[in-house]
């Protein structure tokens, strides 16, 4: 029998682990950060093959790869930019109040058709602010996992193009949304970041732009300026696109460009700047942003040169979709990729292109450059006709491509020899294929000295292209194969766990000859029922969002349940009414968890001061010194209360002598260490408690396997096990939870102690199995992950107590401090205190029982614990796997997957030690 | 004895006129003041309470269990007690289920669980008092032997269940005003209670069939 819980578990354990595997393979897309930069001298030193001839330029010391074709750039970017705010409404089906705002704009394209241009810029989802800014510094393509190093801050570790400027020298100007200053701390010269938190807030953002912008205009002393307008976005958030709102703020825009071009044309300094207006992404009608679809993907991209260019250009732009303006004059649009953005404002600048830029130089945006029509890269005597101006450019682009071909292709390699998850080796196959074709060719057309011809340009653009799709399957698509047959092994798991479930219950029935089956039939239904209840409530991202309290509601709605019962078999009891109040206790710590959340979770509408207006509480007691000292005192109160307890409970339960001295020992320094360090804030206090902790672990086991706990009756044998391995958790569980541990601990084990007392009342067996009672222990744990102020999803992870005893940052340690403070309230203790289910009541009737059976019954309570947990996160991963294209997939759905696996994993992996320990 | 005399269609008729009082009520508030339980919950589940109590007390009072021991106006009182003790009941058991206890919900809460009260605890106050068996019985349904039983155990179990039902849409992120506290609640148990009263003639009668089978 007792082989049967360790083989179950390690079968389910194996199970999950490759359904979780494959249906992370296919959901999460990830991607490895690689911390090389790009170096001026990179170019020089690998031998790339394009740098056969040296630059004209070369006797000046040239800060990039390829020499710089503009001056300055001017960068506005309009948050939330849709394609049909810019692009003239005649291309569209239905003029629409938000169209034709942008006049300005509109009216440079109509005017100057061949330095300007309107493009229709794809972005490639997560069209989130965060991720997209990432984009295009990068030219990367950020998923919802990019493994780096980064832990906690935001700020960009891979190579971008602002660092890129910064390492040469470049001044760079910022104003406007300060996720710029979060991603980039310690970059700009000067920077007026203004929060964008705040979706009500419409103007902040953009006022303070406009009154920094003109001043800035008119001053030299910068090279790049960057203005980040969020009131569009904001706009659409709250209003939607199709409202007054909208309008006023794309006329205010419209206002501000208006005023930027005329001083652009009337300054001389900036007759070589390019100004480029552009969204970082789109939005639907209603203001969402997010997701993949069209409507969000196609933002806008305005570029425009005040300088005149060769009329030649006009070869080089697509033939493209043209509308008349609104002063009738024909208005052209090109399409590019997002993507593109980051490499291509590299090759304009002259700065080398970042490391793990994926793009490709974009031909149009690149022609719309002063520079790019100038000799740069051979002797004059080369050309036989120096006249054709389109000819002196092909050959500069052709250079231009051959870098950035050799620059993606040394990404390539460098990526798949270091990270997690490569690209299929076939692709990548072909890939190296197209480049070694492309880079032959241009290789003999130079040994021939005959200029770079068409073809060269198209080969590495196919092979960049090529990639760049390889790219985005790897890092955008879902694998719904594999998604699906994760999710098959699942279900698979469950109709297993059911089946050992049901074997070792019909068993337990045999060995009990009394006559409870009925009721315990009719309490099994009621505990799946609940469990249905949960599990279904995970389809609407409402109650993913509210957990906590349906956790709660439903605790509350069982404990109810037991009272009626009470009732019906007598007297209610003392421990029912300690536990509705102890639920209500837990209600408002689980709503105070949410009040935090709300204030950064966007999704998140929770009125907090509806809820939780106590304010008037303190007021009362104005004035007197205990109101300022009591969330002073009350912790080491209740830290005092605590180690009492467990004092008295070692000593009367645990009855090997040596042991019970060594554990209480042990719990009673680990309870003066917390005390000290909450008194002096002495960090080699937390150590300790660590190191006790983990020595208290690993002798329970010595212990076990030694057999000095296999003294005395099963049932006492098996509850001071119990006790032994949760006093070994709980001091480094409560240390970490800070001053908040102490009476959340208490509520747990007062919590842990009513639903122990208040089962199997219509039973006369103690011993035997309750599955309400386990379903009150499952929504208990998970009102408690709630309750201590975690929510699922990563800001919701407390990562100050990652450095509870620690100053500097190591990954590994502070990953599993983080992960016990993350688990240990909601998964370790819960799962090692599971014996006390089938233990502790009323030890005097259940003394002498059949060992068999008592193994039987605590065997079902592990399966059954397990069970619930497999149930309700085969939920959420059907529930993500339905609701992939959901707007909130990466800001909810996929946060909740990853949590709910770590924690069947977790929980699968505790019922194995515990299989080992206990049986 | 009188309630040997009750039938299904005699508990058809005074459940009606439990739910005329609640009529009674829903269409003053709406005419009167014009007033709804979304615009103004708290005024509206007043005057629902101040009509549907004096049915309630009156009805179950004139059902009364110990009918030579207990006069009329006795049962009457013992309904009027236990109002505000099931009202309490019945707030305490919301909020242990997650219902608000802002200062702003206040007068709402109270006047709900009055209702509240009216639909579970106050018909079995006036109908047995203080008498623990009865009430054991009632909650463990397991000899519903009575025939006034159903007409209390079943519209009252329905009214709870309803307004545990309610309270299901609340979270939800539809942003409609009928999803505040206790708006969606206070419809959940109305119409858990007339579903209650509905259904506990389709009992009482199928009841009586069975004993009279069986007797035969």
């Amino acid at each position: 029998m007792r082989m049967r819980l360790k083989a179950a578990a390690a079968a389910v354990l194996c199970l999950h682990c490759l359904g979780v595997y494959l249906f992370t393979r296919g959901f999460l897309l990830t991607r490895t950060e690689l911390s090389a930069f790009s170096l001026p001298s990179d170019l020089l030193q690998a031998q790339a093959p394009c740098c056969s001839d040296l630059p004209s330029t070369t006797d000046q010391d040239l800060p990039g790869w390829t020499p710089p074709t503009v001056e300055r750039v001017l960068i506005l970017i309009v948050d939330a930019l849709r394609f049909d705010f810019v692009a003239p409404s005649s291309l569209f089906q239905k003029k629409q109040k938000w169209m034709d705002r942008l006049s300005s704009l509109q009216h440079l394209a109509s005017t100057h058709p061949s330095s300007s241009r309107i493009f229709k810029a794809i972005a490639d989802p997560p069209t989130t602010s965060l991720q997209r800014l990432k984009a295009l510094t990068t030219g990367g393509l950020p998923t919802f996992i990019d493994v780096g190093n980064s832990f906690a801050a935001p700020a960009i570790q891979e190579d971008n193009w602002i660092h890129q400027l910064v390492h040469t020298g470049r001044r760079v100007v910022m104003m406007g949304d300060d996720t710029w200053t979060q991603l980039f701390p310690h970059h700009f010269n000067h920077s007026y970041p203004y929060p964008s938190f705040n979706v009500k807030d419409l103007h902040t953002v953009d006022n303070g732009v406009a009154q920094h912008l003109v001043p800035w205009l008119h001053r030299q002393d910068w090279d790049v300026l960057i203005g980040h307008f969020l009131g569009v976005d904001h706009a659409g958030h709250i209003f939607g696109v199709d409202s007054q709102p909208m309008v006023q703020k794309l006329e205010q825009i419209n206002a501000i460009l208006q005023n930027v071009t005329d001083i652009m044309n009337s300054q001389k300094h900036l007759e070589n700047t390019m100004l480029i207006v552009m969204g970082d992404h789109a939005q639907t009608l209603n203001g969402d942003h997010g997701g993949g679809t069209s409507e969000e993907v196609e933002t806008c991209l305005f570029a425009w040169m005040p300088r005149s260019l060769p009329s030649s250009i006009s070869s080089i732009f697509h033939p493209s979709t043209c509308g008349l303006g609104l002063n009738g004059k024909n208005i052209c649009t090109s399409t590019m990729q997002q993507l593109d953005f980051a490499v291509s404002i590299s090759a304009l600048l002259g700065i080398p292109f970042p490391f793990g830029s994926i793009g490709r130089v974009n031909p149009e945006l690149y022609a719309l450059s002063p520079g790019s029509w100038d000799r740069q890269w051979l002797p004059a005597s080369f050309y036989e006709d120096p006249s054709s101006d389109l000819k002196t450019w092909k050959n500069n682009y052709a250079h231009v491509l051959c870098i950035n071909s050799w620059q993606v292709k040394r990404y390539i390699d460098s990526y798949s020899a270091t990270s997690v998850m490569g690209f299929p080796s076939d692709d990548l196959h072909y890939i190296t294929k197209l480049y070694n074709e492309a880079q032959s060719r241009w290789s003999d057309s130079k040994n021939s000295s005959c200029k770079p011809e068409n073809g060269t340009i198209d080969e590495f653009s196919d092979f960049l292209l090529s990639f760049a799709t390889l790219a985005r399957s790897a890092w955008t698509e879902f694998d719904m194969k594999l998604m699906g047959v994760g999710l098959g092994i699942f279900i698979i798991s469950i109709i297993f766990h059911l089946f050992v479930f049901e074997r070792v219950h019909s068993l337990s029935n045999v060995y009990d000859n009394k006559t409870q089956k009925s009721s315990n039939h009719l309490q099994i239904y009621v505990a799946f029922l609940l469990v249905a209840v949960r599990a279904v409530s995970f389809l609407s991202n409402s109650y993913i969002l509210a957990e906590g309290r349906v956790a709660n509601f439903l605790l509350a709605t069982t404990a109810i349940g037991s009272i009626r019962s009470s009732l019906v078999y007598g007297k209610i009891k003392k421990h029912d009414l300690v536990f509705l109040i102890l639920i209500i206790l837990i209600r408002f710590g689980i709503e105070k968890g949410m009040s935090k959340q709300a204030a950064t979770n966007p999704f998140l509408n929770y009125d907090s001061g509806s809820d939780f207006d106590l304010k008037w509480l303190p007021s009362l007691f104005e004035g007197h010194d205990f109101v300022t000292l009591l969330p002073e005192i009350s912790p080491m109160i209740i830290l005092f209360l605590l180690s009492f307890l467990s004092c008295k409970y070692i000593t009367c339960t645990v009855h090997s002598r040596y042991i019970k001295w060594v554990v209480t020992v042990g719990t009673m320094l680990s309870y003066l260490f917390i005390a000290t360090f909450w008194l002096s804030e002495r960090s080699f206090a937390p150590k300790m408690v660590y190191v006790i902790g983990l020595s208290l672990f690993v002798l329970n086991f010595v212990l076990r396997y030694l057999g000095i706990l296999e003294k005395g009756e099963t049932v006492q044998r098996l509850r001071s096990l119990a006790l032994v391995m949760v006093s070994a958790w709980s001091p480094t569980i409560l240390i970490l939870l800070g001053k908040q541990g102490p009476f959340v601990v208490l509520v747990c084990i007062i919590a842990g102690w009513s639903i122990i007392s208040s089962k199997n009342k219509g039973l006369l067996d103690d011993c035997k199995m309750d599955p309400i009672s386990v379903m009150q222990w499952s929504l208990l744990a998970i009102c408690l992950f709630y309750q201590t102020g975690h929510w699922c999803t990563f800001d919701g992870l407390r990562y100050g107590a990652a450095f509870i005893g620690f100053d500097e940052f190591k990954v590994v340690r502070q990953a599993i401090l983080l992960f016990v403070d993350t688990f240990g309230i909601s998964h370790i203790l819960p799962i090692f205190s599971l014996p006390f289910l089938v233990t502790i009541p009323n030890s005097s009737s259940s003394k002498g029982r059949d060992k068999t059976v008592i193994f039987l019954n605590l065997t079902q309570v592990y399966l059954l614990y397990g069970l619930i947990t497999a149930i309700t996160t085969t939920f959420t991963v059907l529930c993500v796997a339905i609701q992939r294209r959901h707007l909130m997939v990466w800001g909810l759905f996929a946060p909740k997957y990853v949590f709910d696996a770590i924690g069947l994993l977790l929980t699968d992996v505790l019922i194995c030690v515990s299989a080992l320990y206990y049986c | 004895m009188r309630k040997a005399e009750i039938g299904a269609t005699t508990a058809l008729a005074l459940h009606s006129l439990c739910a005329a009082g609640l009529a009674t009520g829903y269409w003053l508030s709406h005419s009167l003041y014009s007033s709804s339980l979304i615009t103004d919950p708290a005024p509206t589940l007043r005057i629902l309470t101040v009509c549907e109590a004096p049915v309630v007390i009156l009805l179950f009072s004139w059902l009364r269990r110990d009918h030579d021991r207990c006069s009329f106006i006795k049962a009457v009182a013992r309904g009027l007690i236990g109002l505000p003790i099931g009202a309490l009941i019945n707030a305490f058991g919301a909020i242990v289920l997650g219902a608000p206890v802002g200062l702003k919900f206040w007068p709402a809460t109270f006047y709900w669980s009055m209702l509240m009260s009216l639909f579970t605890f106050v018909p079995a106050a006036c109908v047995f008092g203080a008498s623990k068996l009865d009430w054991q019985q009632i909650l463990s349904y397991s000899k519903p032997s009575n025939i006034v039983d159903y007409m209390l155990s079943v519209p009252a179990h329905g009214a709870i269940i309803g307004a545990w039902l309610g309270a299901w849409p609340m979270p939800l992120d539809w942003e409609r005003p009928w999803q505040e506290w206790p708006i969606c609640v206070a419809y959940g148990a109305i119409a858990g209670h007339l579903i209650g009263m509905l259904f506990s003639p389709v009992l009482i009668f199928l009841h009586r069939r069975h004993i009279r089978t069986k007797t035969e």
